[in-house]
């Protein structure tokens, strides 16, 4: 006797399909300048990040990766040039209205609330997705309590994602680095990004927690399909993870392709080896 | 189903027939229970029976056939506990295999065994069977609980059990079950029911192979020794491959009724216990030692208030716990206060350890430090210990209830025979005893004789009041030049019962002093450290402090005024000692899976510091090379310390009364 079974395997989708096609472009920067007074952080730059895609932000220090990452998610407004997201121009927006807009991001130090537990640290990841006010939500009762539920079975399936059950109710402050780094991660994807900034998830970590958070990467990448902008130092994790590679040198664009042509293009070498001109 | 069919005492002959008949005589009552997604859910037996019956129907149409040998890796799964049952009902043999082995453990087992089917627990496990899948040739379908991350697999030969579950409920919507029913109904007690591969402490793992009647007749027993019904529950966190697990949260479960429950994850396990607080509970002495040490550590680091009410309430239940546990006479105050201690103070500590239902609680595998064991008796807990083997189906000798010793195994478990050979060997005969190794005859015809005596390799000897001692392995037990007796394993738990030891490794046999290596334990001494201001930046550091090295001294030098106080051990006292540079790993090989030192190994590997111990140096630099748990290797090199100890002499010999 012999079945045919009926696998499952759709993908999960944290976001309802917001009608762009995988590889179309999801966020597109033209021409960004943006200067802190005389000192130029960034000269002209454009780049597109195609939805679906992990995209890596390299560059050595001062380069100017960090600022990018602040002006994409709307910390800072840039002097010239727009930001086209999801098809729409970006006015000057604040970074809480990306928020809600479906950027999500870690940061290079780890900003979490040190001392509440990993659960609640990854609940505040909702809030943006909060629709009662919070006089509603004071009085946690009917309405409010069934909307706390949805969110704690949201992050309850994110700390079964990131594999960080038995850290669920201890205070992060209490946390090794590379566990905290993981709850800052569960703490983006609480929030169900469009786009998912990631601002060098590995930096200080040994070579174990490296492998991990390359895997959990991958795997929301894979598992959710979701967008990922990443700027990571270690090589080896770079061109292993993403799919294409944007090079920044002092403010300017040096380089933007596949890992494979980014690794040969002779600028990007002059950049990282240091040759004398 | 059998002809004798009595309400209420029906002796059934397999599980999957225990399965049905529970589905119908407490079919409300729960079964089983897991913990997912922070929340606990539960099956109750009849929905557990609709579960199975859907997992084993689905099996049944991608292909598996009676007497089909199904590989089970991961962890305490509830599906992977149903798939015992579902693969039992088609006449199948599961054979659980340890999760953390390695790949190359784990081929051999495989090959071994001739798994047509393995049903893992996810994408980790998958991942090791696909790499060994061109050795291994009988090799089927792979089965997965957990589809995280094997999405775009190749699912021509991978299923989920998901999948599998929903052909099997269509099956049984279109054809019904009556051709499965009658499948269990013909089962046989002498059916081989599963096959464990034995950890191996010497060679390659064996496969012991149980039948049903080996089984269900020792869960009978062990259900009546310590009255266990269907309202009892427990906590399944041991790896299932392990005897211990299949016989506790299988077999007596399915017989008693009980409920089995499941952690979230092995991590969890501390905390799921706090909640579920399981009434029976089985654990090696280590997680009794850990237990104890974590709450050590923590009241240490207590308020004064709270450290002065511990130690006073901890005095009293020293001195009448264990009298009013056993039921003997005590002084009205005295209940009076320890009452009010439990209110206080042992109460809250059972609930912190996940005791507070607890009401019988085994130890077994090793010899439990007396100071330990007393320490949970006098809480309350009745905690008692089992001698038992994967060949016997666990149940050799156990201590009923009043009749508890430190350093005792117990009285001959029910319809177990046990008698000593002149060389101090134990062997049993029981109901219990494995029908052979699979495919292992020379072995199977050395450990069990023709009338069916098993022989356990432990030496023992039984006391006046007929309680069983073991005191080593007997292949193990040998001579100082000067004659006298060397029991390592003996010497070695002596010193293991300090916190600040984890572990110790004693050498003597055919030379002239006794000798061991230290394994200090991380977090009691790390914790002493941190108390006590040193810093250190590794394990290997702390471990070659002279402040460890001191401490270290001062155990090592009570253990032998202990060894001096006893006639027969006095002659091996230890002469020199050196605490190891690196922890003993079973990924190092070190020790086995369930945590034992494996010491021929551990000699083999160190032999220029067993040489330096013989040769009077006072240190010696060793490199040692780690696998890590990926796989890659490093080195550690060190320069170890060997410190010479004083020895006593023997204390006037004292004959003790002849056993």
């Amino acid at each position: 006797m012999n079945v045919h079974l009926q696998e499952d395997l759709s993908k999960h989708t944290l976001r309802a399909d917001d009608g762009i096609a995988k590889g179309a472009d999801l966020l597109k920067v033209e021409n960004i300048s943006l200067s802190f007074g005389g000192v130029k952080a960034i000269t002209d730059i454009s780049f597109d990040i195609k939805k679906g895609e992990i995209r890596a932000i390299i560059g050595p220090n001062g380069a100017g990766k960090t600022s990018m990452l602040n002006v994409i998610n709307g910390f800072y407004f840039p002097q010239q040039g727009t930001i086209t997201f999801r098809g729409e121009k970006r006015r000057r927006a604040r970074a809480s209205e990306t928020a809600r807009d479906g950027i999500a991001r870690t940061f290079q130090n780890i900003a979490l609330f040190k001392g509440m537990s990993t659960l609640d640290n990854i609940m505040t990841g909702r809030i943006t997705l909060q629709k009662r006010s919070l006089l509603w939500h004071a009085l946690w009762k009917g309405p409010a309590e069934r909307e706390e539920i949805e969110h704690r079975e949201a992050v309850e399936r994110i700390i079964d994602f990131l594999e960080i059950e038995h850290i669920r109710k201890t205070p992060v402050g209490r946390l090794p680095y590379g566990l905290q780094k993981r709850v800052e991660l569960g703490r983006a994807l609480a929030a169900d990004p469009a786009l998912l900034l990631l601002d060098e998830p590995m930096a200080g970590m040994n070579l174990e927690e490296k492998a991990d958070m390359s895997r959990f990467i991958l795997d929301v990448n894979q598992q959710y399909g979701t967008t990922i902008a990443l700027i990571e130092h270690d090589m080896g994790v770079v061109m292993d993870l993403s799919d294409r590679v944007v090079v920044l040198d002092y403010g300017k664009k040096i380089g933007d392709g596949t890992p494979d042509e980014v690794r040969n293009n002779p600028d990007v070498i002059d950049a990282y080896l240091g040759v004398p001109h | 189903m059998p002809s004798t069919v009595q309400a209420g005492a029906r002796a059934l002959d397999t599980f999957p027939q225990y399965l049905l008949w529970n589905a119908e005589r407490f079919s409300t009552r729960t079964a089983m229970r897991h913990k997912d997604h922070s929340i606990w859910k539960s099956w109750n037996w009849a929905e557990l029976a609709a579960e199975i019956r859907a997992f084993s129907l689905g099996l049944r149409a991608i292909g598996l056939q009676s007497g089909d040998k199904v590989a089970i890796v991961g962890h305490n799964r509830p599906r992977l506990y149903w798939t015992f049952a579902a693969v039992q009902a088609l006449g199948g043999v599961p054979v659980p295999v340890y999760a953390d082995s390695v790949a190359e453990e784990m081929v051999y087992v495989l090959n071994h065994a001739g798994v047509r089917f393995a049903v893992c627990q996810d994408q980790e496990q998958v991942d090791k069977v696909l790499s060994m899948a061109d050795e291994l040739k009988d090799l089927h379908k792979i089965v997965y609980d957990e589809g995280r991350g094997l999405h775009d697999y190749n699912h021509n030969n991978l299923h989920s059990i998901d999948a599998i579950e929903r052909a099997g409920r269509e099956i049984f919507a279109r054809e019904g079950d009556a051709a499965w029913k009658a499948g269990i109904a013909a089962g046989k007690g002498g059916d081989l029911a599963v096959m464990l591969y034995t950890s191996g402490t010497t060679g390659k793992p064996k496969g012991v192979m149980l039948s049903f009647d080996n089984l269900v007749i020792s869960a009978r027993n062990g259900n009546a020794f310590d009255n266990l019904s269907e309202s009892d529950s427990v906590l399944s966190y041991l790896p299932l491959a392990w005897v211990g697990d299949h016989v506790f949260s299988y077999a007596q479960a399915y017989v008693g009724g009980y409920c089995v429950c499941c952690p979230e994850s092995p991590e969890t396990v501390d905390s799921d216990r706090r909640e579920i607080a399981p009434s029976y509970f089985f654990a090696p002495p280590r997680v009794f030692e850990n237990l104890l040490t974590a709450v050590m550590v923590r009241m240490e680091d207590a308020g004064p208030t709270k450290k002065r009410m511990f130690d006073y309430f901890m005095a009293h239940a020293r001195r009448v716990g264990e009298p009013i546990l056993n039921g003997e006479t005590v002084g009205f105050f005295d209940r009076l206060k320890y009452r009010l201690g439990e209110f206080l103070v042992y109460g809250p500590l059972k609930n912190r350890m996940g005791f507070l239902r607890m009401r019988v609680g085994y130890t077994a595998g090793e010899a439990i430090g007396p100071e330990i064991f007393r320490f949970y008796r006098s809480l309350g807990l009745n905690l008692k210990q089992l001698y038992g083997q994967t060949e016997a189906s666990v149940y050799i000798s156990a201590q009923p209830d009043g009749e508890i010793r430190a350093d005792t195994v117990g009285r001959p478990s029910p319809d177990v025979e046990i008698r000593i050979e002149e060389n101090g060997e134990v062997l049993y005969r029981s109901p219990g005893v494995f029908v052979g190794y699979y495919k292992n005859e020379e072995a199977t015809r050395e450990t069990k004789t023709s009338d069916n005596w098993v022989h356990t390799g432990d030496a023992g000897f039984f006391d006046h009041e007929g309680h069983l001692r073991i005191i080593d392995r007997a292949k193990d037990v040998g001579k100082l030049n000067d004659g006298s007796l060397f029991a390592p394993k003996y010497i070695e738990n002596k010193l293991k019962f300090f916190p600040n030891i984890k572990e110790a490794v004693a050498f003597g046999d055919g030379r002239d002093v006794c000798t061991v290596f230290l394994n200090i334990d991380l977090t009691a001494v790390g914790n002493w450290a941190e108390r006590n201001n040193i810093s250190y930046a590794s394990y290997q550091e702390l471990a070659q402090h002279p402040r460890v090295y001191a401490m270290m001294e001062e155990h090592v030098a009570q253990v032998n005024r202990d060894l001096a106080s006893e006639d027969t051990m006095a002659g091996s006292q230890i002469a020199r000692f050196l605490v190891l540079h690196k922890e003993l790993d079973a990924d190092d090989g070190e020790l086995t899976r369930t945590q034992k030192v494996r010491r021929s190994f551990i000699a083999e590997r160190y032999a220029p510091l067993i040489e330096a111990l013989y040769d009077g140096s006072t240190e010696k630099y060793v490199e040692t090379e780690v696998t890590f748990e990926d796989g890659r290797k490093g080195k550690i090199v060190a320069t170890v310390e060997i410190r010479e100890m004083e020895r006593k002499p023997a204390a006037p010999a004292q004959k003790e009364a002849a056993e």
